[in-house]
C-alpha cells in the first residue's frame, strides 16, 4: 500500500512539474501563403519551450491548425513527430520547421487536397495551436497556447495596357506610352512598389531573351497606384529596316518592338512574392511593337 | 568573298549549293552628358560601348542537307533583369560557362538531312503552350520528322551555376538548371497535329556557393497532350491538357504524404501538382473569322519552360475579324473575362476585356478608324473596408483624308484618344479618375516626280490626375530620301516636346535622328543611326534647370548571303 502511494505521488509531482513547462508562441499575424515558405523565414514562428522544473523529460510537439470555428484542418502525427528533451535551467527555441514539419502533419479534406495542388491553405483566418505532450503517452506536458493568423497568397499584377502585341502610333508613341497594370491581391499592409521595366527587343532576340540580357530603357519605382505614363525620348526610327512579325498579323511589320514587366516589391525593397513562380516577383510580361501607322501600318487584323 | 567564289565554282558542280542568310558586326555607342555636374536625376539607359556579331548564314547542300548558324554575340554582358542581372560592365567576370549560356549570346547550329535535324548549341525551343519554350537551352538534340511521325528531344542547360554576390551590381544568384524535353507525335500537316510533350528542369544545389538568398533551388516536370484538328472550310479546333508536378525548394523535406511521379521526380514537402489547359475553337476565312478561346492554369502550375506565367487563372475570349462593304470595312473585336485565384487560396478577382477596332474606306479619300478598349478589374482586397475596382475606358477615333493631283498625293490623318481610368482607393472608398486626351494631326504628302517624302505631324496630350496635371505637346517632322542613285537611304526626323505639369514652368525636350542605309553592293551594306536627345527641365525639379544630353549612335556592316541554287 505504502508503495502504491509512493508510486502515485511520485507521478503526481512529476506530473505536476512537467504541467509547469511553459510555452511562448510568436506568429506573424500575416505569414506567406506558402506554407513551405514559414521554414525559409525566421520572423514567422518562434516557439520557446521554458526550462524543464527539476528533471528533464522526453516531449513532442501536438501543433493543430484550426479555422475559427474550430474545425481542425491539419494536427501532427504523434506517432513520427520529433522528441525535445527540455532540460532544468534551459530554453529551448524552436522555428516553423520543428513547430509545423510538413513531412509530419495530416492534413484533412479540401484542405490536404488544395495543399498538394498549390501548396497552399485555402485563403482564410486560422488559428495555430501549440501543446507539448509525452513522448511515451501522449498525455498534455504543457498548457495548449494558440495564435491566430490570416492566410491569403498574393497575386502578382497582370499587365494590361498596352496589351500583348500591342502595335502603337509611332508618332504618339513617340511622346508618351501609358502603361496599366492590376494591382497586387490582397492589398499588401504596407505599401508596394511596382517596378516598372521596358527592354526592347533587338533583331534576332526572343522575347524573354531580351528581358533577360538586355538594359532596360526604362527602369521605375512607382508607388500607389497602377498606371505610369512614359515620355521615352527616343526616336523610334527602325534601324536598317528592322521589322517584326506580331502574332494577329499576316506581314512583317516595320518598326520596334519592346517587352515590359512589372516586378512587385515589398516596404524593404524585397521582392513581395519570392517562392512563386520565377522568385523575382516579377510579372508576365508582355510584348508590344511601334509602328509607323501612316506608312501603310494599319491596326492588328487589318 | 571567298564565299562567292566557292559558290562560282559551285556552279559547275551537282549536287547544288546555295547559301542565304546574313552576317554583320555592328557597334552601339551611347553618351550621356548632365548638367548641373554631380546631378544624378536621369540615369545612363544603355551601355555606354556595345559590339554584336551576327553569323546567320544556312548553307545548303543539294536538295537534302542544310547546315544554319544562328550565331549571335555581344561583347559586353548587359544582364539587368532574371538570373544573369549584375552581369554588366564593372560587375563581376563571367565564367566561359556563364558566357556561353548567358541569354545575352546565341551560339547554334541546326544541321538537317531531309527529315532529320541535329540541334547544337542554345535552342529556343517552343514544344507547345503549356509545356517549354520561352527560354533558351544550351545543349544538343534533335528533331526527326519521318513521314507523319514526330521524335524530338533536346537536353542541356538553361542557366549555370551564378554566384550570390551583393555587389554593387548585386547579383541574385542562379542554381545551375539542366533541362530536357521530349515530343512524340503525329502531324499532317494543315490537317491535325497530336502530340505528348514531356519537359524536366532541375537545379543543382550545390552549384551556387554563396547561393541566392531568395532563390531556392527547385525541380519541375510537366507532361501534356496537345491536339490540333484542322476541318475543311477553315474550321479548327485547338486542345492542350497539361499536368505539372513542381518542388519550390529542394532543399526542403521528401515526404510521402504527397504522391511522386518517379523516376522523373521525388516529392517533396514544398512539391504542388497541378493542371492547365488551352482550347481554341473556330472559323478563319478570308473575310470571317470567329473564334474561341479558354485557358485555365490551376495555382500550383508551375513549369520551368514558361518562367514567367502566371498561374491561378481562368481566360476565356471570343474574338472575331470581318470584312465586308467590299472590303473596305473591317471589324475587329474581342471580349472576354479572366477570373483570377480560381484556386481560393486568395481572392477572387475578376477582369474583364473587350476591345473593338472598327476600320471604314469610305472612299477613295475618306476613311474613319474607331477604336474603342474596356477594362475592368474587381477584387476584395483582404482587410481593407473596400475592395479593389479599377476601371479603365478608351475610346479612339481617327479619320483620314487622301487627296492628289497630278504632282503629288496627300495624306491628312487626325487622331483623337480618350482614357479614363479610374482607380478606387481600398481606404477610403473614393474613386480617382485619370483622364488622358490625346490628339494627333499628321500630314504626309508624296511627290510623283520628286524622290523625298517628309511628314509633319503635330500632337498634344492632357492627363488630368488629383494633384497633377501634365500637358504635353510636340511637333515632329520627318525627312527620307534615296541619294547617290539609290545606293544610299537617308531618313531624318526632328522632334519638339514641351512638357508642362501643373504651374511648373515647362520642361523643353529636343529629339534629332537620321539613320543613313548604304548598300555599297547588292550584299553587303552599311547602315548607321544617330540620335540625340536634349532635355532642359523647367522648375519642377530641384536644381531648376537642370538638363541632360542624351546621344545614341549605331553603325554597322552587313554581308547578305545570296547565291542563286544552281543545279
Amino acid at each position: 500500500m505504502k508503495k502504491i502511494i509512493a508510486i502515485t505521488c511520485f507521478l503526481f509531482a512529476a506530473q505536476s512539474l512537467l504541467a509547469q513547462l511553459n510555452l511562448t508562441l510568436a506568429l506573424s499575424g500575416r505569414p506567406p501563403a506558402t506554407l513551405t515558405e514559414w521554414g525559409n523565414r525566421k520572423d514567422v514562428l518562434t516557439l520557446i519551450i521554458g526550462p524543464a522544473q527539476s528533471v528533464s523529460v522526453d516531449v513532442k510537439i501536438k501543433t493543430t491548425i484550426k479555422t475559427l470555428d474550430g474545425t481542425v484542418v491539419g494536427a501532427t502525427n504523434l506517432n513520427t513527430a520529433k522528441i525535445f528533451t527540455p532540460q532544468p535551467g534551459a530554453s529551448i527555441i524552436l522555428n516553423s520547421l520543428d513547430v509545423l514539419p510538413l513531412e509530419n502533419v495530416v492534413f484533412t479534406g479540401k484542405y490536404q487536397s488544395t495543399l498538394v495542388k498549390t501548396g497552399k491553405l485555402p485563403a482564410d483566418n486560422y488559428m495555430l495551436c501549440v501543446q507539448l505532450v509525452r513522448a511515451t503517452d501522449y498525455a498534455p506536458a504543457s498548457a495548449e497556447v494558440c495564435k491566430t493568423f490570416y492566410l491569403a497568397a498574393y497575386q502578382l499584377p497582370i499587365l494590361t495596357q498596352p496589351a500583348n502585341e500591342d502595335i502603337l502610333n509611332a508618332k504618339l508613341a513617340q511622346t508618351a506610352i501609358t502603361f496599366r497594370w492590376a494591382p497586387v491581391v490582397p492589398t499588401s499592409p504596407t505599401p508596394v512598389t511596382y517596378r516598372i521595366r521596358v527592354f526592347e527587343i533587338l533583331e534576332n532576340q526572343h522575347d524573354v531573351q531580351a528581358l533577360r540580357s538586355n538594359q532596360p530603357l526604362l527602369d521605375k519605382n512607382v508607388i500607389g497606384t497602377t498606371q505610369f505614363i512614359w515620355q521615352p525620348q527616343i526616336s523610334m526610327m527602325p534601324y536598317a529596316g528592322e521589322e517584326n512579325k506580331p502574332d494577329s498579323s499576316n506581314k512583317k511589320i516595320p518598326g520596334k518592338k519592346f517587352i515590359w514587366t512589372i516586378q512587385t516589391l515589398d516596404n524593404l525593397g524585397q521582392p513581395l512574392n519570392p517562392t512563386d513562380g520565377n522568385g523575382e516577383s516579377l510579372s508576365e510580361p508582355k510584348v508590344f511593337y511601334v509602328a509607323e501607322k501612316n506608312k501603310g501600318i494599319k491596326s492588328p487584323g487589318e | 568573298m571567298a564565299l562567292n567564289c566557292f559558290c562560282v565554282h559551285a556552279q559547275t558542280k551537282k549536287p547544288s549549293f546555295s547559301v542565304s542568310g546574313t552576317m554583320g558586326v555592328s557597334y552601339e555607342g551611347y553618351g550621356l552628358d548632365r548638367n548641373p555636374a554631380g546631378w544624378t536625376g536621369y540615369t545612363p539607359r544603355r551601355p555606354w560601348n556595345q559590339v554584336r556579331f551576327n553569323f546567320m548564314p544556312n548553307f545548303q547542300f543539294g536538295k537534302n542537307f542544310s547546315l544554319p548558324f544562328n550565331i549571335n554575340l555581344a561583347a559586353l554582358p548587359t544582364n539587368f533583369a532574371g538570373p544573369y542581372s549584375g552581369f554588366i560592365p564593372g560587375g563581376p567576370k563571367q565564367s566561359f560557362k556563364q558566357w556561353i549560356a548567358n541569354p545575352v549570346n546565341n551560339i547554334a547550329v541546326n544541321p538537317k538531312y531531309k527529315w532529320a535535324e541535329l540541334q547544337l548549341g542554345t535552342q529556343y525551343l517552343r514544344y507547345s503552350e503549356l509545356s517549354t519554350g520561352d527560354i533558351g537551352v544550351f545543349g544538343a538534340g534533335f528533331d526527326l520528322k519521318p513521314k507523319q511521325y514526330r521524335f524530338k528531344f533536346f537536353m542541356g542547360t538553361s542557366q549555370p551555376g551564378i554566384n550570390y554576390f551583393a555587389g554593387p551590381p548585386s547579383i541574385t544568384g542562379a542554381f545551375k538548371r539542366s533541362n530536357w524535353m521530349f515530343q512524340i507525335g503525329k502531324e499532317r500537316e494543315g490537317k491535325y497535329e497530336v502530340a505528348f510533350n514531356f519537359a524536366k528542369g532541375k537545379d543543382f544545389i550545390s552549384s551556387s556557393m554563396p547561393p541566392p538568398l531568395t532563390i531556392k533551388p527547385q525541380e519541375g516536370f510537366v507532361t501534356s497532350l496537345v491536339t490540333n484538328i484542322f476541318f475543311n472550310k477553315g474550321w479548327y479546333l485547338k486542345l492542350e491538357g497539361a499536368q505539372s508536378i513542381f518542388t519550390k525548394d529542394l532543399t526542403t523535406s521528401s515526404t510521402t504524404l504527397i504522391k511522386s511521379f518517379e523516376p522523373f521526380i521525388k516529392a517533396h514537402t514544398s512539391t504542388t501538382r497541378d493542371y492547365a489547359g488551352s482550347g481554341a475553337f473556330g472559323k478563319k476565312g478570308k473575310n470571317f473569322d470567329i473564334g474561341v478561346s479558354t485557358k485555365y492554369f490551376g495555382a500550383g502550375f508551375q513549369t520551368v519552360g514558361y518562367p514567367y506565367l502566371q498561374p491561378d487563372r481562368l481566360d476565356y475570349t471570343v474574338n472575331t475579324k470581318w470584312n465586308t462593304w467590299k472590303n473596305k470595312m473591317n471589324i475587329v473585336a474581342s471580349l472576354g473575362q479572366r477570373v483570377n485565384n480560381v484556386s481560393s487560396t486568395t481572392l477572387r478577382a475578376n477582369q474583364f476585356i473587350g476591345n473593338l477596332n472598327w476600320f471604314t474606306q469610305f472612299n477613295d479619300k475618306w476613311s474613319l478608324n474607331v477604336n474603342y478598349n474596356n477594362f475592368g478589374f474587381q477584387s476584395a482586397s483582404g482587410i481593407n473596408p473596400y475592395g479593389i475596382k479599377n476601371v479603365s475606358n478608351d475610346l479612339g477615333i481617327s479619320p483620314t483624308y487622301t487627296w492628289s493631283n497630278s504632282k503629288m498625293s496627300n495624306l491628312l490623318s487626325f487622331s483623337y484618344n480618350y482614357s479614363k481610368y479610374d482607380e478606387r482607393d481600398v481606404l477610403t472608398g473614393l474613386t480617382t479618375s485619370n483622364n488622358t486626351h490625346t490628339a494627333l494631326l499628321t500630314y504626309v504628302p508624296s511627290y510623283f516626280t520628286k524622290d523625298i517624302t517628309p511628314d509633319f505631324s503635330a500632337m498634344y496630350f492632357y492627363n488630368d490626375v488629383p494633384l497633377a496635371k501634365t500637358k504635353l505637346a510636340t511637333i515632329s517632322s520627318g525627312l527620307s530620301m534615296p541619294v547617290a542613285k539609290k545606293k544610299i537611304q537617308l531618313r531624318g526626323q526632328l522632334q519638339y516636346n514641351l512638357v508642362k505639369l501643373n504651374a511648373y514652368k515647362g520642361d523643353n525636350n529636343f529629339i534629332a535622328s537620321c539613320s543613313v542605309d548604304w548598300k555599297i553592293t547588292k550584299q553587303f551594306s552599311w547602315n548607321t543611326f544617330l540620335s540625340t536627345n536634349y532635355f532642359k527641365y523647367g522648375d519642377s525639379i530641384v536644381p531648376n534647370g537642370a538638363n541632360y544630353l542624351e546621344s545614341t549612335c549605331r553603325t554597322g556592316f552587313q554581308y547578305k548571303f545570296d547565291t542563286k541554287k544552281t543545279k
